[in-house]
């Protein structure tokens, strides 16, 4: 990665954590960062959540991304060996097909399918579903196989991080890019007017189910949200109905799912991306949903707002984005948190 | 009251960009109330102080259903989303509402045949807004990509009928002004919550009794009336025979104790009210019921003809009844 900065995205991207087993990447961010917060804890449900105090601290900012990627879980150990499986999250059972992929974070397997001369005309190209679907560990039977696999076990994509022409591929850029913003945020060991929250959320992908519980913990006064997002610029799609654009900069939330973002808090983080010429994009589709949303409807509500890296392929072995929208979006944040109060005031 | 609803129905207000409709509000409750505030998602809270330290929250959402700008090409026509649940058929050859621009929206079709595919498998995909724009610079400078619009609509009286935009919930709004405009020296404390983003999901009433914790809530929202050609079977609600009382709808069942403190309080105030199940649906009742501890919640509805179309209608009899059923209800003693 000559030159370019993205410290931690390699490992974390190369971290096995499916909503509900953020444990190894919640480790990393944990023993990464510890000396440079004021205090951390892990709470019920599994969030990381440091505090860093400020110079002013009249106000309570929190910082938001999710642990937690899109997977797989074993739901039976066939007798022939081979491990029946459900999506943990979205997954499209298109993208599973012909994949290496990794139990428990260490144990390989494979998601095989009909090779193509035993296919029907009409079958080929139809979707598989994942009834049809089965994982291989090259087990003969379900007693070997139940050695090493237990029902319950999560499965990721056994994908490794690459990186060419400053633009970056792996798994799980859905959010370990927002996890790694973050990161590079706490790294320049600087203080601002807020009080920092910085939260690593688990569960985001089966229902933005961490973020729960942050307003009872925290009372935050607002929040941003840094997620790893869909491009959609591919060729199968009419310009229109594009998301964003890989290197056109980090991702401005107006609306999504559930959430209308806070128009105080969205025309600022514009103001600030003009004020010192930092390149950014409205995000162009009001689909899918983050954190935001549900931060906006608990508690006594808190106000957030969504930056997130554009990511062609999200929900699948493998995304790509480009390192300068990860570096802009470092850059955004760091001058957002620079404005002190001044910001979204 | 038809001043009020004409200014509120008309005013632009979609989920997210609430504050002139806000504006408005505080304009007619001046004078009659204790005091406002917004809260941290932008809900504004009015009250007016009663002689015991219990409260009641009454609901009206402020927001209405509309587009989103998120394209604008070369030639400066733009691409929308819905705001809510909006139907694209509504708005087709219709006219839309922006802060600085109004436009036609229309639909895609090279060919007749396209058109007419096109027409009966309507999507937003396919359609596009002209807001007479010479290029896609001029666009960009009227709405840029993120500006909010509504159904370029206005208000209409038909005899005891009124049409117009957003009567969802304006006309809830109309009420809640029009009851803390009447109300003298209230039971309990009386909170109005005009709450926002309600249509993409409650949003706003999720968190806006979190600083009271009232003892009961009452959302007052619009909801079928099916007394048209082919109106929906199974509604038994209609145009006039008074406010509604929801027993329940996709989202809620009212608490049983409140349906009965408002059909007292209509008895009392001899105000003609039907009773509500509504087959799909939700209002504000569903977030206020699970706020904190839980809230004992319910809805007073207004029976609405063609809701989330340009030309919603309600009869005025049925608003005033409302006013006057919640008028009865924050005398009654609040007991659970």
């Amino acid at each position: 990665m000559k030159g370019v900065k993205a410290m931690y995205l390699k490992e974390l991207s190369e971290l096995d954590g499916v909503s509900g087993d953020e444990g190894r990447v919640r480790k990393f961010i944990e023993e990464k960062i510890k000396d440079k917060v004021d205090s951390l804890k892990v709470d019920i449900m599994g969030n990381l959540i440091a505090l860093k105090k400020g110079t002013k601290s009249n106000r309570k900012f929190l910082l938001a991304a999710h642990m937690d990627e899109v997977g797989f879980m074993v739901t039976n150990i066939e007798d022939d060996g081979t491990l029946s499986f459900g999506p943990v999250g979205g997954i499209d059972p298109r993208v599973a097909v012909g994949k290496h992929v990794r139990i428990k974070g260490e144990l390989a397997g494979v998601i095989g399918y009909k090779a193509i001369h035993l296919q029907r005309k009409d079958e080929l190209l139809a979707s598989p579903k994942f009834e049809n679907l089965r994982i291989n560990i090259g087990a003969k039977s379900k007693e070997e196989a139940s050695r090493k696999v237990e029902i319950g076990d999560y499965v990721t994509f056994a994908t490794d991080f690459r990186c060419e022409n400053a633009r970056a591929t792996g798994k799980a850029f859905d959010d370990r890019a927002g996890c790694a913003a973050l990161m590079e945020i706490l790294e320049k060991g600087q203080r601002y007017e807020d009080d920092l929250c910085f939260a690593f959320l688990v569960q985001e992908e089966t229902g933005l189910r961490g973020s729960a519980v942050l307003f009872e913990q925290l009372c935050p006064d607002l929040a941003l949200v840094i997620e790893g997002t869909t491009a959609g610029d591919d060729p199968g799609l009419p310009e229109h109905q594009w998301a964003t654009h890989l290197g056109d900069g980090p991702a401005i939330t107006f609306m999504h799912r559930g959430y209308v973002v806070n128009k105080k808090i969205y025309e600022s983080i514009l103001q600030v991306a003009r004020k010192y010429d930092i390149r950014h994009q409205p995000k162009r589709r009001t689909a899918g949903g983050t954190d935001a949303a549900r931060l906006a409807k608990t508690g006594g509500g808190v106000p957030a707002g969504v930056i997130s890296i554009p990511a062609r392929y999200i929900h699948s072995p493998l995304s790509m984005i480009d390192l300068a929208d990860f570096n802009n979006t470092v850059l955004l944040l760091s001058k957002i948190l620079e404005e002190g109060e001044g910001f979204a005031k | 009251m038809i001043d009020l609803i004409k200014e509120l129905t008309e005013s632009y207000g979609p989920s997210g960009r609430e504050e002139e409709v806000q504006r408005i509000v505080l304009k007619y409750l001046e004078g009659y109330i204790d005091g406002h505030k917004l809260d941290p998602m932008g809900n504004l809270l009015v009250w007016k102080e009663g002689r015991d330290d219990k409260k009641v929250l009454l609901d009206a959402h402020i927001d209405e259903i509309g587009l989103v700008v998120t394209n604008i090409d070369d030639k400066g026509f733009l691409r929308v989303e819905p705001v809510g649940g909006v139907s694209p058929y509504t708005y087709v050859g219709h006219r839309v509402k922006f802060p600085k621009a109004t436009g036609v929206v229309y639909y895609e079709g090279e060919t007749p045949d396209e058109q007419k595919k096109n027409l009966s498998n309507l999507s937003f995909d396919l359609l596009f807004v002209d807001i007479g724009a010479r290029d896609s610079r001029e666009a960009e400078t009227l709405v840029p990509i993120g500006t909010f619009g509504v159904y370029d609509s206005y208000f209409y009286k038909n005899g005891n009928y009124l049409t117009s935009k957003s009567m969802d919930d304006r006309v809830g709004c109309a009420v809640l002004v029009e009851v803390f405009r009447n109300l003298n020296d209230p039971k309990h404390t009386v909170i109005g919550s005009f709450s926002v983003q309600e249509e993409i999901g409650l949003v706003g009433a999720f968190v806006s009794a979190y600083s009271f914790s009232p003892q009961a809530c009452v959302a007052v929202d619009v909801t079928d009336s099916a007394d048209h050609p082919k109106g929906f079977k199974r509604h038994a609600m209609a145009l006039g025979k008074g406010p509604a009382i929801k027993i329940k709808d996709k989202m809620s069942i009212s608490h049983r104790r409140v349906v009965e403190m408002l059909e007292q309080a209509a008895q009392k105030a001899n105000v003609p009210y039907q009773k509500e199940v509504l087959t799909f649906g939700g209002t504000n009742a569903a977030a206020l019921q699970r706020t904190k501890e839980g809230i004992p919640s319910a809805t007073l509805s207004i029976p609405t003809r063609y809701v989330h179309s340009p030309s919603e209608t309600v009869s005025l009899n049925d608003v005033e009844g409302a006013v006057k059923l919640l008028l009865s209800f924050a005398k009654l003693e609040l007991e659970f």
